[in-house]
């Protein structure tokens, strides 16, 4: 289990631009992450780590590299493939604007199923719900909810599917200190005790304690790793990071 | 501060685009009609006229009292070089089917000469045993050059010619235009020897005007000049044209009311979605008073863009409607006011401004943090103008039809008729005051249903269209007003059709045979009510004599119209339904009940009918009878009746086996149509529905830019929302779903404004039925074609206005979502 990647991309490169403005987001990054851990995602801003998630997430065309969800290639994928991709075995939580306004926490939860035409399993829906805490407030519209109860609506959306992996793009940017520990908590606890895989962009040492793995990018490539983090470790490897970047 | 909008303006050029579109349709629409207005009037007085004669004598009103002595007289006048009469009398074209061509023949003969009264269109100027047709007679009879003609004369006489060829009539004064020119040579002996007018050429220099005076002293005989008679002409012609501008000016302002819906609201997303822009202004130290001035600054400058290019647009438009639409035998000419121009600009400018007005103060009053939030697109105050126009739009609506309700009986006084149809107007704008509070009454529980039914297709859907009422109702009202107007018309009209059929039906058996004018307008000959008498196999036969009168009551006086029939044949061939009293003519008069209202007259009351040139005919009401408009409102015996009148016989109704004789005696009178009931049903109903088709068309008008409305603001939605489309398309939406769903909320939305539109349509077109056919309120026709027509409609506009928004949100990058900008 714990060798199988859930996903990878191999010699990875995204280019944005070209002549002057040429920029190289993502240069020829190999990277794996495996089934039933959870992985953290590091570097400065503008190291590359949002795009990196986005190729492999599907959401973004890499310029070259192969990009594998389980035995998946997405680059021969269409735009139908992909979606379906995305809807049947991603899950995503991004930083803020998650929810669709006009749908309560409960339609917000089952929207991929729903968009496959699926009903949700009772049992899994049951177990989500009470992780999430909020079920209360189901019948809430995403206004009606704090910034920390619409941010773990996104993650029960993200795990209602049972995705092979799930994607979260600086979850807790927007959130205070309290909100964040209980979606970082809710996060561990999908991986714990539903056994997902979680993959999670952030630039905050706390939050990337959270995690069993931490990569580090910087300048488009990746250049560190760390297993069993705690934010002090973290925050070394940052500032060092920083200082050889200046 | 300029810069900064300007530049904002320009990065935001798709959204500058709708804008200046609805400007530019709402001004394009407005400054059409107008031209199409200005060019009908202008058409009056355009080609056509003269004012190349030097003097003219005419008898009054047109009236041929001119004989050939008077002009032989004139012509002897020293320094007269010429003295030309003017002959008209009685002449009528058979067309093709052997019947006369309808039109006004009483003065449609004449002669031919070389005043420059006729323009030859086609062929050449009659010879003897020849003619020369107008265009439009020639076309309607079916006959070109070289064809032989039938032409009905005076005195029941009919002639053969040859047509010669074909004319434009050019009229001097105030004049009708004749048919048929005769050969001079031959226009005596055929018409008779009367002229309308002499005109006269002098030799220059001289001036003959007093001795033609001296010479013209019998009473009623004018002299006139030609610039006299020019001006004559031209004042006739602008009132003419100033009658058809008022009639065109109802068109004018539905124009008017949807382009401001569409500009306003447009205008209005424009601003509510730039929240943050303005936050952003106001944080780095604009006033609010900068944010105002700047935005009203960008409205008067989008506002004369788009009315520059709207004002051009709709001068095109107008012409093109005029050059189109004009049957091409008739003058036309080309007229754009400076008028339509400056109400164009004032439109376009004026209404922007409005719409940026109370924008503006919502721009200016956003906080500067809102500048700080990711979701600042919507928001800004304006839920208290919201309430205040709920509670104006509900009071309006409740008086409306407090009022309809209470002028809901049957007989009433016209003053109750005109404030009836004015509440049903009030009621109409509490409608779509009330619209916004309406599309969240009417949408909820549709939403409700579809969130529990329905996918995730109609949950985002109507979600999406209840989400913002008040921008569905603005979107949708500017259908709601064309397609209401449409409704409401189609329902006076089919209740008209209705009515008059059972009016017809219930007063006309079945099984007369009916005889009636040829040409439309002029009454039968004296012989032919004896002649249908006679046929074999008629057993009875009644006359109507009908013609409109002036009549005096206790109330006062007025002009109704009356038939004077034999009393044995109203009761005994007509079935008139008597309501009240008897229907015995011998003893007084019967009338209408909805008239009897209107004149506010009963039984037994005294009423006095002015013939023209005949004492005051006094009659008490003995009966009424159930009428309508169109037919006698009242019947009077025709022995009371002046002389004149009882020769003046309308349509004959014949009883007994006898329609297939009837045909035979009348095969040879092109004069006399034989028809019966329903023939001449169908032929009312045939001239009102042509009627009707325009209507519709130029409401039909209002409803293609109400669409623009719809696509308009789908598109500002549409971008609005792009962060939720790329939210759902990050979670398994496919492309085709998300077209899916703008498509459907746009249905949605249409729905709602057709379904609001026909219903206030049904509902105006009652009160309007009930106050102009004095029906009862309820029993309407409703006009299921026009409904059927209207629901299928709105759901095509809905697809149609959906269709490039929707390949717009397709497209979304999902990354739009995940990057929080």
């Amino acid at each position: 289990m714990q060798n199988q990647p859930a996903a990878r991309a191999r010699a990875l490169t995204k280019v944005y631009g070209d002549g002057d403005s040429r920029v190289v987001a993502l240069s020829s990054v190999d990277v794996e992450f495996y089934s039933g851990r959870f992985t953290a995602i590091m570097g400065p801003s503008g190291s590359g780590k949002s795009t990196l998630m986005h190729c492999v997430a599907g959401l973004d065309a890499p310029t070259s590299g192969e990009v594998f969800l389980g035995d998946a290639e997405l680059a021969d994928m269409t735009d139908n493939q992909l979606t379906a991709l995305r809807r049947d075995r991603v899950g995503f939580v991004f930083q803020a604007f998650n929810l669709l306004p006009t749908l309560t926490a409960w339609e917000n939860i089952t929207l991929p199923l729903d968009l496959a035409g699926r009903e949700p399993d009772r049992e899994l829906a049951d177990a989500i719900v009470d992780a999430v805490g909020l079920r209360d407030r189901l019948h809430h519209r995403p206004a009606q909810l704090s910034g920390g109860q619409q941010q773990r609506v996104a993650c029960a959306r993200a795990l209602i599917t049972n995705p092979d992996v799930v994607f979260a793009d600086e979850p807790t940017g927007a959130l205070d200190s309290r909100s964040s520990a209980d979606l970082l908590d809710l996060l561990r606890t999908s991986v714990d005790r539903f056994g997902r895989t979680v993959v999670m962009v952030t630039h905050e040492p706390a939050a990337a304690a959270y995690a069993d793995r931490v990569l580090f990018l910087a300048d488009g490539r990746l250049v560190d790793e760390l297993t069993a983090p705690t934010a002090d470790r973290v925050l070394d490897r940052m500032k060092h990071l920083e200082r050889v970047a200046v | 501060m300029l810069r900064a909008m300007l530049r904002d303006l320009r990065a935001h050029k798709g959204r500058i685009a709708m804008t200046l579109v609805a400007i530019v349709l709402g001004v394009t629409f407005v400054v059409a009609t107008l031209v199409i207005s200005d060019s009908t009037a202008a058409s009056f007085t355009g080609a056509g006229t003269r004012s190349d004669v030097d003097l003219a004598v005419r008898g009054p009103e047109e009236q041929p009292i001119l004989t050939r002595a008077d002009v032989d007289r004139l012509a002897g006048v020293p320094g007269v070089t010429g003295a030309t009469g003017v002959l008209v009398a009685r002449a009528a074209v058979v067309g093709t089917d052997g019947k006369i061509i309808p039109g006004r023949h009483a003065t449609a003969g004449t002669g031919w000469d070389d005043t420059g009264r006729f323009a030859l269109t086609e062929g050449r100027a009659p010879a003897r045993g020849e003619a020369a047709l107008s265009r439009s007679a020639a076309s309607e009879a079916g006959l070109t050059p070289g064809d032989e003609a039938r032409i009905l004369l005076p005195g029941g006489r009919e002639t053969r010619v040859v047509v010669a060829g074909t004319f434009d009539y050019r009229t001097l004064g105030v004049e009708s235009v004749p048919e048929v020119a005769f050969a001079a040579s031959a226009a005596g002996e055929l018409l008779g020897d009367s002229y309308t007018r002499v005109e006269l050429a002098a030799a220059p220099g001289t001036q003959v005007s007093a001795a033609v005076r001296q010479l013209t002293t019998a009473p009623g005989l004018t002299v006139s000049t030609g610039e006299e008679l020019a001006a004559e002409a031209r004042d006739e012609a602008d009132s003419a044209a100033r009658s058809t501008r008022e009639s065109l000016l109802a068109f004018v302002a539905v124009a008017l009311l949807v382009a401001m819906f569409v500009i306003a609201n447009t205008f209005t997303m424009l601003v509510t979605q730039r929240v943050r822009q303005f936050a952003l202004l106001r944080a780095v130290g604009a006033s609010r008073r900068q944010v105002r001035r700047t935005v009203l600054l960008e409205a008067a400058a989008l506002g004369f863009a788009g009315a520059t290019v709207g004002v051009v647009a709709g001068v095109a438009l107008g012409l093109l409607g005029m050059w189109a639409f004009t049957p091409a035998d008739e003058p036309v000419t080309y007229a754009v006011s400076p008028l339509a121009v400056g109400i164009g600009y004032a439109v376009g400018i004026g209404v922007t401004a409005v719409a940026a007005w109370g924008a503006s103060r919502r721009a200016a009053a956003v906080p500067p943090i809102a500048a700080l939030r990711l979701d600042a697109t919507s928001g800004g105050p304006g839920h208290r103008g919201g309430r205040v126009r709920a509670v104006a739009g509900a009071v309006l609506l409740l008086v409306g039809v407090l009022a309809v309700a209470l002028l809901s009986g049957e007989g009433l006084s016209t003053t109750e008729r005109v404030l009836c149809l004015a509440a049903g107007v009030v009621g109409w704008l509490g409608v779509l005051l009330l619209a916004p509070l309406l599309a969240a009454v009417v949408l909820r529980p549709v939403a409700r249903l579809a969130g529990r039914r329905g996918g995730p297709v109609a949950r985002l859907a109507t979600r999406g269209a209840v989400r913002d009422p008040r921008r569905t109702a603005a979107t949708s009202s500017a259908l709601l007003v064309g397609l209401a107007l449409v409704c409401a018309f189609a329902t006076l009209g089919e209740t008209m059709v209705s009515m008059s059929g059972a009016a017809v039906r219930t007063t006309v058996p079945a099984d007369a045979t009916i005889l009636r004018s040829a040409s439309g307008d002029d009454p039968l000959g004296a012989d032919v009510l004896d002649r249908a008498r006679a046929t074999p196999g008629v057993d009875r036969v009644a006359a109507d004599r009908y013609t409109l009168v002036g009549i005096t009551h206790a109330g006062g006086t007025g002009r109704t119209s009356v038939s004077a029939i034999e009393p044995a044949g109203f009761t005994g061939v007509l079935t008139p339904r008597i309501v009240e009293g008897s229907g015995d003519l011998r003893r007084g008069v019967v009338v209408g009940t909805n008239e009897a209202a209107m004149l506010g007259v009963g039984l037994g009351d005294e009423v006095a009918f002015e013939f023209p040139g005949a004492p005051p005919v006094r009659q008490e009401i003995v009966g009424m009878i159930d009428t309508i408009e169109g037919q006698p409102l009242f019947y009077l015996d025709v022995d009371r009746a002046p002389a004149a009148l009882r020769d003046r016989v309308t349509t004959v109704y014949a009883m007994g086996d006898a329609r297939a004789a009837l045909d035979a005696a009348f095969l040879h009178r092109p004069d006399v149509a034989v028809t019966d009931r329903e023939g001449v049903l169908a032929e009312g109903i045939a001239e009102f529905q042509l009627l009707l088709s325009v209507m519709y068309a130029m409401f039909g008008a209002a409803i293609v830019i109400a669409v623009f409305g719809v696509i308009n603001t789908l598109a500002l939605s549409v971008i609005e929302r792009s962060r939720e489309v790329g939210v759902l398309r990050a979670v398994g939406a496919t492309r085709r779903l998300v077209r899916r769903t703008v498509r459907l909320e746009s249905i949605v939305i249409c729905g709602y404004g057709g379904v609001l539109g026909i219903v206030v349509g049904l509902l105006f077109g009652a009160v309007m039925q009930h106050v102009m056919l004095g029906n009862p309120l309820f029993e309407f026709g409703a006009p299921m074609l026009v409904v059927v027509i209207s629901l299928a409609g709105m759901v095509l506009v809905g697809v149609l206005s959906a269709m490039w928004p929707a390949r717009r949100a397709a497209k979304t990058d999902v990354l739009t979502a995940v990057r929080a900008d």
